[in-house]
């Protein structure tokens, strides 16, 4: 008997004439890691809550899923609660109570489990978790990464056998993500805890994986080892999604099994290729005589006894460039671009947006038509019900837009996908026609398709004069599109590059391929970079 | 060796009730003093030089409560001197001062009372009641905040984007009311994913229990019964009319009798247990590390 088994699930939602998915049939064994995959709204979330009773939305189901060969509607209430976990994508929006030792308990005590057990469980996981130091502090104070873990832990104080995760790591940084990630391998390894998980991020998921699924409009269209399926992988959007390692294998149609970690790639590599061209030539990047925004030895910290978090910075963004700003968390970055939007103010130091001083600004009129700012949480810069009433309200025609939002503009704007909110977020932006633009972590929550397209939508506006700088975790994406990266460290910044110096110079904080290329080319840093060195080279057998 | 504040909070929460009690419904203003003496003397204990500012503020405050009866209430028999007209007596006077003494000594009760009742303690209290309004509680706890940050962070994003303008009052309002109108739509979104969270997690499968951190042990149970029995004394000489105490039209005599004395003494030790507790902790503690 099958620990999970879904037999022809159809889902359709109420008022929809194409299912949301659509004759799905696969198998998972127990302790087996399973990843669904697939493009936004491709069915895999409405998949996903099936899985969970308690979930159920409204809709015309057909099909069944058996849980050790009894239909989940058939499971008993306690038993559904409890040994099926459902971790969700956002971290805050899951914590119910405001400590952390009662979101521990907080499953149990619906349970009605006895006082004695819930705190020996409760202390349990919170010391297999390592948050056992936060057991008594409000969920408040907890970072994103902490809150997530949090999540997962009051889920498995109630000992599950399945534990569902619908993008669980979407809304972390990539640090607090791959801990997120490792923390699933051990509950995967120690315990043999069954894993079905929805990422886009897979970079690392990937090589955990026992079976892949990929999803597309509502069923699945491959499923089987990662080594098997990635190589059968046809669509462009879906495939942007995986491991470097495997993108290249694929694109270079490589032969034997596909590699999914930086190691596999790397031995692909040295083992296929040989590298006589090391190096992508590169033309001098020259950048406008003006500066956009200038920081000048700028000092801040948020109260008197708290240390600087801002440290002498001193940078220049020239009109015309898309600059991408990394760093760490807590490096000061977002920091730095509320200062230069004029939300704080620095207490030492110049900031100077188009060669005049801040303050020179009276009146908002650094807002009007000169500067505008787009923050992490999208959400917050809606205020109406549907998207043609933001832009109306921003006044701005859906004409005017340099992309198109026609097939959104009636729906409300938190309907929308992560990708979608951040391109009607921009639309309002782009109403004020700000010369220089500040983005705080754009790319956050996006599938790998939306990532690209608003790169494009980016780059475009680099192309027609706007000035765009970017803070950002995701070194992929500043690979593909800065024009230069900055590195933000202990407020400042401490080394800057066009994309390929800056990445090749960098040893940790660099892109996969960067990693996985190391001492064998120069400043191959994206998977078009080697894939085109690894031509130019040709293969390691030719000349035997 | 615990602090007063680490006892269970029912235990806690009951002296706090026990050593206003008196304090509010008898004038005797020996108790009234033992009340104050113990009220600032435990909020020193606790926050040592911190908020001093505050006593300033509250010490005006003790200065015009007294003044006021004097200058309202003419009752008396020994007149001080005459103000338009109106004697201003000594009666009035200390019954002023008295009173200002009842008020003040019930405000410091009250600033240690909310130091130390913190949410969780007040949900473990109110929790044995009802699970569910100890959930409530705490529910409410972590929202407020998180919906005032969340107003924050929506004003700002506005800000920046050059769409708020708060040059005047018209435009601040219109400007918060449309923010405030998305944060509630924010919230009501935000419920529906805490509720999918509640009820994956088995919210509604049967009868809740309540669990909690604190816990009911020996030296609570002591001090619940020393602060009970201390209480119990003081009520009985109130019952018995051996502490009351008048102002008009003379003052009366304190009285001395065996139950008077027996009540304030209790009083005393009720008044400064949580002083005494707080500080042989920090004497002890100290010893420890000399020693060490």
């Amino acid at each position: 008997m099958e620990f999970i088994k879904v037999e022809s699930l159809s889902f359709t939602y109420p008022e929809c004439t194409a299912p949301a998915v659509d004759s799905v049939s696969f198998a998972a064994e127990q302790g087996s890691f399973n990843v669904l995959c697939g493009a936004t709204g491709c069915g895999k979330s409405t998949l996903l809550r099936l899985f969970k009773r308690e979930l159920e939305v409204r809709g015309e189901r057909s099909g069944r899923i058996l849980y050790r060969g009894t239909p989940t509607d058939k499971l008993e209430t306690k038993v559904s609660a409890s040994r099926i976990g459902f971790v969700m994508q956002d971290p805050e929006q899951q914590i119910v109570t405001d400590k952390v030792w009662h979101e521990l308990a907080f499953g149990l005590e619906s349970l009605g489990t006895p006082q004695d057990v819930i705190a020996r469980r409760t202390a349990e996981m919170a010391s297999y978790f390592g948050i056992g130091s936060l057991y008594e502090k409000n969920t408040a104070e907890l970072s994103g990464g902490q809150k997530q873990l949090l999540n997962l832990a009051a889920v498995m104080v109630m000992q599950p056998e399945l534990l569902i995760l619908d993008e669980p790591t979407a809304q972390l940084d990539p640090v607090a993500a791959s801990d997120f990630i490792s923390t699933l391998k051990k509950l995967n390894d120690d315990f043999g805890l069954t894993i079905m998980i929805a990422e886009h991020r897979l970079e690392e998921v990937i090589p955990l994986c026992s079976q892949l699924l990929i999803m597309e409009r509502g069923r699945i269209i491959l499923s089987g080892s990662p080594r098997d399926v990635i190589p059968r992988i046809t669509d462009a959007d879906i495939m942007s999604g995986m491991p470097s390692a495997a993108r290249l294998f694929s694109s270079l149609d490589g032969r034997g099994a596909c590699p999914v970690t930086v190691r596999e790639g790397r031995d692909f590599l040295t083992g296929s290729y040989r590298n006589s061209a090391r190096k992508i030539e590169e033309n001098e990047y020259t950048h406008s005589p003006d500066t956009a925004l200038g920081f000048k030895d700028v000092y801040f910290r948020y109260s008197k006894e708290s240390p600087d978090v801002l440290n002498g910075l001193s940078f220049s963004i020239y009109t015309g460039e898309l600059v991408c700003i990394l760093g760490g968390n807590g490096s000061g970055k977002t920091t730095s671009l509320c200062t230069a939007a004029g939300l704080l103010r620095a207490y030492s130091g110049t900031v100077r947006v188009f060669g005049r001083k801040l303050k020179e600004y009276r009146n908002q009129s650094l807002y009007r038509g000169c500067l505008a700012m787009l923050p992490q949480d999208v959400k917050t810069v809606f205020l109406k019900n549907t998207v043609r009433e933001e832009l109306a309200d921003a006044g701005i025609a859906p004409e005017e837009l340099p992309f198109s939002l026609d097939d959104v503009l009636e729906r409300h704007p938190y309907d929308l996908s992560g990708g979608q909110q951040q391109l009607a977020a921009l639309a309002k932006v782009l109403a004020v026609k700000p010369r220089l633009l500040l983005l705080d972590e754009p790319t956050k929550a996006l599938d790998p398709a939306a990532k690209l397209n608003i790169g494009r939508v980016l780059r475009k506006l680099r192309d027609e004069g706007m000035t765009i700088a970017i803070v950002t975790h995701d070194v992929e994406f500043a690979a593909l599109f800065a024009d230069r990266c900055m590195m933000f460290f202990n407020g400042k910044i401490v080394s800057e590059g066009t994309p390929r110096s800056f990445f090749a110079d960098n040893s940790f904080y660099t892109t996969a391929i960067s990693r996985m290329t190391r001492g064998f080319f120069d400043n191959a840093v994206t998977v078009t970079d080697a894939a085109e060195l690894c031509r130019r080279n040709g293969a390691a057998d030719d000349t035997d | 060796m615990r602090s007063f504040s680490e006892f269970n909070p029912a235990v806690v929460f009951l002296y706090f009730m026990f050593v206003t009690g008196p304090a509010m419904f008898c004038s005797n203003p020996v108790i009234l003093v033992l009340s104050l003496a113990g009220a600032v003397t435990f909020f020193l204990v606790r926050n040592g030089s911190a908020h001093l500012k505050s006593h300033l503020g509250f010490f005006l405050l003790f200065v015009i409560l007294a003044l006021i009866n004097p200058l309202i209430s003419h009752n008396g028999v020994t007149v001080l001197f005459v103000l338009n007209n109106n004697p201003v007596t000594l009666e009035a006077l200390l019954y002023g001062i008295n009173s200002a003494v009842m008020v003040i000594a019930a405000l410091y009760w009250l600033r240690s009372l909310t130091q130390i009742m913190t949410g969780d303690r007040l949900m473990y209290i109110f929790g044995r009641f009802s699970p569910k309004l100890a959930l409530l509680i705490s529910m409410t706890l972590r929202f407020v905040p998180l919906f005032s940050r969340q107003t924050a962070k929506t004003r700002n994003a506005q800000k920046a984007l050059g769409l708020y303008k708060d040059d005047n009052i018209i435009d601040t309002i219109l400007g918060d009311m449309r923010v405030y109108s998305i944060v509630i739509t924010w919230a009501l979104e935000n419920g529906i994913i805490t509720a999918d969270s509640m009820s994956a997690r088995g919210y509604g499968t049967g009868r809740r229990t309540s669990f909690s951190v604190f816990r009911m042990g020996l030296r609570d149970v002591i001090l619940l019964i020393v602060t009970g029995a201390l209480f119990a004394v003081c009520c009985i000489a109130a019952a018995q009319g051996s502490l009351k105490f008048g102002f008009y039209p003379a003052l009366s005599r304190l009285q001395t009798d065996s139950t008077a004395l027996a009540g304030i003494i209790c009083y005393g030790v009720l008044a400064f247990l949580p002083s005494v507790i707080d500080m042989e902790v920090n004497i002890r503690w100290n010893l420890l590390r000399s020693r060490a």
